[in-house]
């Protein structure tokens, strides 16, 4: 009866299907020719946290979000992909950024943290910056004596300077509110600093004040990392034990057990077996353990002797 | 021809209700932002004038886009001028388009003059600055490739207007307004809702977190003023690209709202 | 073919948030309308009047049933050239001045610049607007709006023309220049379809009329058909009227009024032969001042009609 009206409803329908499917098509098309517009870009542009965090008004917790996850998919971006020249130039400015819009934002400090100190490739390689991280967490959160510890951390662990890290631990301690132990660990880390028991002792600590799983399960895995290491002196003792009675190097586990030095065939706390070189006499983890790269040639393989 | 005359319509209506004045104020804040940058920092100046012009052009550009886009269908309709209207031999889709294109002249003056505006002062300051000055800028001061984010800028507000305008055809003009900055704001985040699955486990979630990402309207890629003030190069595929995107997601809105507006009842 | 022709057209509004009450506001409209009338279309408030003008122009769309113009569908766009519309209280653009809303409109009706050189300034002449043509409309006042209402409906030498409430506002000058224009375009041959609840206006100008109320038709045809155009009864008014004439013919008249001192208005029925009634009157001393025959009104007809018919809607099935 009326034209207009009767601009089948369908047909209509019809195309504007089609025009959805031209217009996801040309971005689709051009995020595979140009790339996909990277967030970690616009970050050149905007350098200023403090600048971010008055124009997001009273959005400033999402905004920090979204520059939390901004940091975290360019971390995880970076270190999983395949180039050999990876950079984390962007992680710092990131982080920064998130922590200067949501100063409260407790675990881009403490993930932000390991993330920027860890060695690289792993990650960034910058314990510095990780300080300089934990420093600002600080001054905008003075309860939190976790983020000194975490400094102490760091001194500890990647940069082998045991007479700061006991410091900084003696710094957290001083904290109204901080665990009575943290007093005994600055002591211990002050006295022993680099052997294997009071790094142990650190990642326990750590492991038994974490907030979240993710901190819990990190100090395990450096714990395992160490119980590894022991297991690795232990074996490497049997070993010398065998070629100094028979004077040759065992060509297997089998002839250790069989010489009943050992019980069975040695697996590292993942559950993977050792292996044993059977030219050189060396024990080493298995190349497919989640415990690689163990800290070897540094502080924690120093064990007591 | 009726579209035409609709969109010349709209234009002078734009003009009449003084709609230009904003380029006044556009003026002086810059104009005054030069004098006070001139006294502060070295060397960054020019930069800092071309962020300033340029985010003042969307800015503006932007308030324009949505308010009188608002309005130009809803006032027709709740002033009653669109009775007499209708029974001249106009069809409603002919109508819808011809508001848009009255607005989309409107802006093309109004970015334009901005533009303008803003190459006369750059030139100026080209002028007055010493060689040694000059030669530490990132880019030259009068820089052509400002002409490419300007358009870019200029194809950014059609797409914003064909989403107010499609807003309007059906509902009150303070929620047109409401959903129209929504999406403003979600269009400038869509990139980072690809990039949730980062963080979130659920399957399904990064599925539709994704249809998102590529059914809404992607706002952010418009955006390359970081690129050209630091005298990066942006190669014309890009360009050409995102301009097509552009049109086909207008024409997709302006067709949506030309269906909704010729089914509806003017009451 | 007609000028207009509706068949069982019908509108209805779906009323309330959750669940939807249908309101019927045109049932089942079935009219034609000839080519050179003056066709009136009357109702109480709310008859729906203007939903069917609203049906008519495709301002809504209708539930049920289907209209034409000139032998074209309603929805047609091309003849839409040939028809204009005055809406009620009609409000154009703030912004534009009489001369440009008469362009712009001229130029959508696809009128060439020469046409609309020589027929805005004539038009505004004819209703009645001098050097206030270039003012802004925002300017002016509701009569002057109806004046340029009319002249935009007018423009094209439309075929069939649409009013609604034509004279609302205008002083008796304005609405003699209304009926003037409207009996000018029935001369010329053009349809007038006029939508009114004045009932006298209506009365002067038009030829056939028809009568909503709730909704639904209540009457159409011919005014002389549905008026009796015989006589009812007279109307006397006499002067000098003593105490006990009065009494006496106070049992003879059907209806009694005093007007003042000794001054009475008498109503007979048509029964009565007037020259016995003023043989008698003259007889008690009186003064005839006036004799007037008493006819139905349109008034008395749409009142009946109403009543009858009720403004109540009906639900639609």
């Amino acid at each position: 009866m009326t034209d207009t009206r009767r601009v089948r409803p369908f047909v209509f329908g019809l195309v504007l299907a089609t025009l959805v499917v031209a217009f996801v098509g040309v971005q689709v098309w051009r995020d595979r020719v140009y790339g996909e517009p990277s967030p970690g870009d616009s970050v050149l542009y905007v350098r200023s946290g403090e600048a971010l965090r008055r124009l997001s008004l009273s959005f400033s917790p999402l905004l920090a979000d979204v520059y939390w996850v901004r940091a975290v998919q360019y971390y995880g971006g970076t270190r999983l992909s395949a180039s050999t020249t990876r950079r984390y130039d962007l992680l710092y400015p990131l982080l920064d950024i998130t922590t200067s819009v949501d100063p409260r934002f407790n675990i881009a400090y403490r993930f932000g943290s390991i993330f920027l100190a860890e060695n690289y490739p792993g990650g960034a390689g910058r314990p510095d910056l990780a300080i300089a991280l934990l420093e600002k967490g600080f001054r905008a959160n003075p309860a939190r004596w976790q983020y000194l510890q975490d400094i102490g951390f760091v001194y500890y662990w990647w940069m082998g300077d045991y007479r700061q890290a006991g410091e900084w631990f003696t710094k957290a301690a001083d904290v109204p509110g901080a665990p009575w132990w943290l007093r005994s660990l600055a002591a211990v880390t002050l006295a022993q600093g680099g052997d294997r028991q009071s790094s142990r002792r650190l990642w326990q600590a750590l492991r038994d004040t974490a907030d979240n799983d993710w901190l819990r399960n990190n100090a395990n895995l450096r714990l395992a990392q160490l119980d590894a290491l022991d297991g690795i002196d232990q074996l490497t003792m049997v070993v010398r034990d065998f070629a100094a009675r028979t004077g040759t190097i065992p060509a297997s586990w089998d002839a250790l057990v069989r010489a009943a030095l050992l019980k069975g065939i040695p697996l590292d706390p993942t559950g993977v077996p050792y292996v044993l070189d059977a030219g050189t006499g060396e024990v080493t983890l298995a190349v497919e353990s989640h415990l690689n790269p163990l800290p070897v040639g540094s502080r924690a393989d120093r064990s007591a002797r | 021809m009726v579209i035409l005359a609709v969109a010349l319509s709209v234009f002078r209506e734009s003009v009449r209700d003084r709609v230009f004045y904003n380029l006044l104020l556009f003026a002086v804040l810059l104009v005054g932002a030069s004098v006070l940058v001139g006294k502060m920092t070295a060397g960054q100046d020019v930069k800092i004038i071309k962020d300033l012009g340029l985010s003042a052009t969307s800015l503006f550009g932007l308030f324009i886009a949505v308010f009188v886009g608002i309005s130009l269908v809803w006032k027709e309709v709740e002033r009653r001028s669109v009775y007499s209207l209708i029974a001249k031999p106009v069809r409603r889709q002919e109508l819808v388009l011809g508001k848009y294109i009255g607005l989309a002249l409107t802006l093309l003056v109004n970015v334009s003059i901005m533009a303008v505006v803003l190459y006369l002062l750059l030139a100026y300051m080209h002028w007055t600055a010493p060689p040694e000055l000059r030669s530490a800028w990132e880019a030259p001061a009068t820089d052509p490739a400002l002409l490419k984010v300007f358009l870019l800028l200029y194809v950014q507000l059609l797409l914003v207007t064909a989403i107010a305008l499609f807003f309007s055809t059906f509902s009150s003009p303070m929620l047109a307004a409401a959903l129209t900055f929504g999406f403003y704001v979600i269009g400038h985040f869509n990139a980072d809702l690809k990039h949730f699955d980062a963080v979130v486990t659920s399957t399904p979630l990064v599925w539709l977190l994704r249809a998102l990402y590529y059914l809404l309207p992607n706002l952010a890629p418009f955006d390359i003023t970081a690129q050209v003030v630091h005298g990066q190069p942006v190669p014309t595929g890009y360009l050409l690209m995102t301009i097509a995107y552009a049109g086909v997601y207008i024409a997709f809105l302006l067709s949506a709202a030309s269906y909704i507006f010729a089914r509806r009842d003017l009451k | 073919m007609y000028a207009i022709n509706t068949e069982n057209l019908t509108k209805d509004y779906a009323l309330g948030f959750w669940r939807k009450r249908p309101y019927r506001a045109l049932d089942r409209l079935t009219l034609q309308v000839e080519p050179g009338e003056v066709f009136g279309f009357l109702g109480p408030n709310g008859a729906g009047k203007t939903t069917t003008l609203k049906l008519l122009l495709q301002l809504v769309f209708p539930t049920d049933g289907r209209a034409e113009i000139l032998g074209r569908p309603v929805g047609d766009v091309a003849v839409r050239r040939r028809i204009g519309f005055l809406p009620e209280n009609p409000y154009f653009y703030d912004h534009l001045t009489a001369i440009e809303l008469l362009e712009y409109f001229g130029r959508l009706l696809g009128l060439s610049s020469r046409e609309r050189e020589a027929r805005v300034p004539y038009l505004l002449d004819q209703v009645g607007i001098g050097a206030e043509r270039r003012l802004p409309l925002r300017r002016f006042s509701k009569g002057m709006l109806q004046r340029v209402g009319l002249a935009q409906a007018l423009i094209n030498e439309p075929e069939v023309v649409f009013l609604d409430e034509p004279m609302s506002g205008l002083d008796p000058i304005g609405r003699r220049m209304v009926r003037e224009l409207i009996l000018g375009l029935r001369d010329r041959g053009a349809t007038v379809f006029f939508s009114s609840h004045i009932l006298a206006d209506a009365e002067a100008v038009c030829s056939r009329v028809a009568i909503l109320a709730g909704g639904r038709l209540a009457a159409a045809g011919r005014l002389t058909d549905l008026l009796a155009f015989g006589v009812k009864g007279w109307e006397i008014v006499v002067d000098d009227l003593g105490v006990d004439a009065l009494s006496r013919i106070q049992g003879l008249a059907a209806k009694t009024t005093r007007i003042a001192e000794n001054r009475y208005a008498l109503e007979w029925p048509s029964t009565v032969q007037p020259e016995r009634i003023l043989t008698d009157l003259a007889a008690a001393g009186a003064t005839v001042v006036s004799l007037n025959p008493v006819r139905d009104t349109l008034e008395d007809f749409f009142v009946r009609q109403v009543a009858e018919h009720g403004n109540q809607r009906i639900s639609p099935a």
